[in-house]
């Protein structure tokens, strides 16, 4: 089975822009999955299982943090490493974050070369 | 260069739905396979009579295969996949910035954690050259006293000119107006320099705190080079966190040299003194300036005829625990042990800390200094050092004094001579002092009337008091 990584952001642009970094991942038999909500994101998580999630907190409706609680708390999914992003400049809530039981968290704009290193070693692919 | 994948581009959603309302319209069965011949979509035929290709500019990324209406999907592909490319190749460039951003904000970082200004300058050279195209880099620091440009550090192939005025050169110039430049053909401006390394085109930009100049960065390229205005934005980012940099690390620098004026200090005076002094006065304190203090030489009488009996390190373990009691007794009177000649020592009252009972003070040492000699608990020294004390007091200079290779903190002046005189006269175990000083402390002290002694350079003999303890 194929590794997956879920990328979920209410912007438009950041999506394509982590879609793009990451996309020589696929190379490797990576997976992107895309999603612009927290709502739809809880159903491809619950479905696909990805490995790594990245993750904006600040979105309308459910958050970040929302959905991170769900799927570390409630859905019990600790295997899934989860990584906030969040706008630089904007701080980060640390407390908050270990509270939901994120794993990391990644300022935008982001490196893009650490984007993929981060990701190819949770994935166990470096 | 970037390409579209069919097989990524059919999965996302919105290519997705199009192409089924598509397929539903023409309502006839098609298959996709993308250029290696894998099919994505429909049934896998093995030997396809109609295709059409999906076109990315003149490229082929893959087939729709089916009847004649099908050639409409691989049109639809084709737009969308141009479309995709677009987006793609916007997506990369502006990628490419989130780099530049982020090796920015890596480098100021890097650069404002570290306090050595070498290696922030070795870093800033490191990363200018990295961001741009150039041969040559360096980082030169404007000296405000002597308004002169040096190199503190370079990356280039001969040791380039180290010094340059303000104003002097492009780099001087640029130090001068405090603006970065762009200077594509520096052979013909007219304020170029020439140095050991040939230049063709240059940026130079001013690393400044606010209005401040502390120096500037030059980066250089050999052959001929366009730099544009987005090279000399990315400089000036540069130059504005070494800027902060560099003026943290000049005052961890400045920092630094009161520590060493510290413990320069602690040689002459006790450690609360010293704290006391910087707190007041800060460095200042060491500047020569003419003060009213109390001098006492103390000295131990026939002590090279003493010596002769004795190997040189015995005399030497002797001294140390000599001149250890007498320090002593010296700090805790807030005195100031200015200097050590063989078996003399000169002591001020009154500087660099200023006190309103310096003569009581020199007194109060001369006595105790007198008796503790006495229960120094090594019995030679008990029985053959004998000193004679002399002290006066008056307006005198001092101050660190001496060549900036060696300092000294010192007194000079004509009761200094006189307190010498007065010393060099007392018997052992005498303290002789002169009329200001008994003047002074006349009430709190007896004192026996000694006569009138001839110091060199005075025309009028010197009035002298014994004190009695």
């Amino acid at each position: 089975m194929s590794k997956k990584i879920l990328i979920v952001d209410d912007e438009h642009y950041i999506r394509m822009l982590l879609e793009e970094t990451l996309e020589e991942l696929e190379d490797e038999g990576v997976e992107l999955l895309i999603s612009s909500n927290g709502d739809e994101a809880l159903e491809i998580i619950k479905e696909e299982k990805p490995e790594l999630v990245f993750l904006d907190i600040m979105m309308p409706k459910m958050n970040g943090f929302d959905v991170c609680h769900i799927v570390k708390n409630e859905l019990k999914f600790n295997d899934i490493y989860i990584i906030m992003l969040t706008a630089k400049g904007q701080e980060f809530d640390k407390q908050k974050g270990q509270e939901v039981g994120a794993d990391m968290y990644m300022t935008k704009p982001f490196d893009p070369d650490d984007v993929v290193e981060k990701a190819l070693e949770i994935l166990g692919l470096d | 260069m970037t390409t579209i994948r069919l097989k990524r581009l059919i999965t996302k959603k919105a290519v997705q739905q199009l192409l089924n309302e598509l397929i539903s319209a023409i309502d006839t069965p098609i298959s996709i396979q993308d250029v290696t011949g894998k099919w994505l979509i429909g049934k896998k035929l093995t030997n396809p009579e109609n295709r059409y290709p999906v076109q990315l500019n003149d490229e082929v990324i893959g087939w729709v295969v089916g009847e004649q209406k099908a050639v409409s999907v691989a049109s639809l592909l084709s737009y969308l996949a141009n479309q995709e490319l677009g987006k793609k190749e916007l997506a990369k460039e502006t990628l490419e910035k989130y780099k530049e951003i982020n090796l920015l904000y890596k480098i100021s970082e890097k650069i404002s954690a570290n306090l050595k200004l070498n290696e922030i300058a070795k870093l800033i050279i490191e990363e200018a050259h990295k961001i741009l195209e150039a041969n040559s880099c360096s980082v030169m620091l404007l000296d405000e006293e002597t308004k002169e440009l040096s190199i503190i550090s370079y990356l280039e192939r001969k040791t380039p000119k180290l010094f340059l005025k303000l104003g002097e050169g492009i780099a001087g110039f640029v130090a001068l107006s405090g603006k970065a430049e762009i200077i594509n053909d520096v052979l013909s401006d007219p304020r170029y320099v020439p140095g050991p390394n040939p230049v063709s085109s240059m940026i130079c930009v001013p690393i400044k705190i606010k209005s401040r100049i502390l120096g500037v960065i030059n980066v250089s390229n050999k052959k001929p080079v366009q730099y544009t205005a987005a090279d000399l934005k990315l400089l000036n980012t540069l130059a504005s966190q070494a800027g902060v940099a560099i003026e943290n690390a000049i005052l961890h620098q400045n920092k630094l040299k009161e520590e060493r004026i510290k413990s320069n200090l602690e040689r002459y005076l006790s450690a609360q003194v010293v704290e006391a002094i910087l707190e007041l006065e800060g460095n200042s304190c060491l500047i020569p300036v003419k003060s009213n203090v109390s001098i006492l030489f103390s000295d131990i009488r026939n002590f090279t005829t003493k010596c002769e009996e004795l190997a040189p390190e015995t005399i030497v373990g002797y001294l140390n625990e000599y001149f250890t009691h007498m320090v002593d007794v010296i700090f805790n009177h807030q005195g100031t042990v200015n200097k050590f000649v063989g078996d003399m020592i000169l002591a001020l009252f009154g500087a660099p800390y200023k006190m309103l009972d310096a003569e009581t003070k020199a007194i109060s040492t001369a006595i105790e200094m007198q008796r503790r000699l006495q229960m120094i608990p090594v019995s030679w020294i008990k029985d053959n050092f004998q000193t004679g004390i002399g002290i006066s007091s008056g307006k005198v200079v001092v101050g660190n004094i001496g060549s900036p290779r060696h300092m000294d903190y010192t007194a000079i002046g004509d009761e200094v001579n006189i307190a010498s005189r007065l010393q060099s006269i007392a018997q052992g175990g005498q303290i002789l002092v002169s009329r200001s000083v008994y003047e002074a402390t006349k009430e709190l002290f007896d004192f026996k009337e000694f006569g009138l002694v001839n110091v060199k350079g005075k025309k009028n003999p010197v009035e002298v008091f014994e004190v009695l303890y």
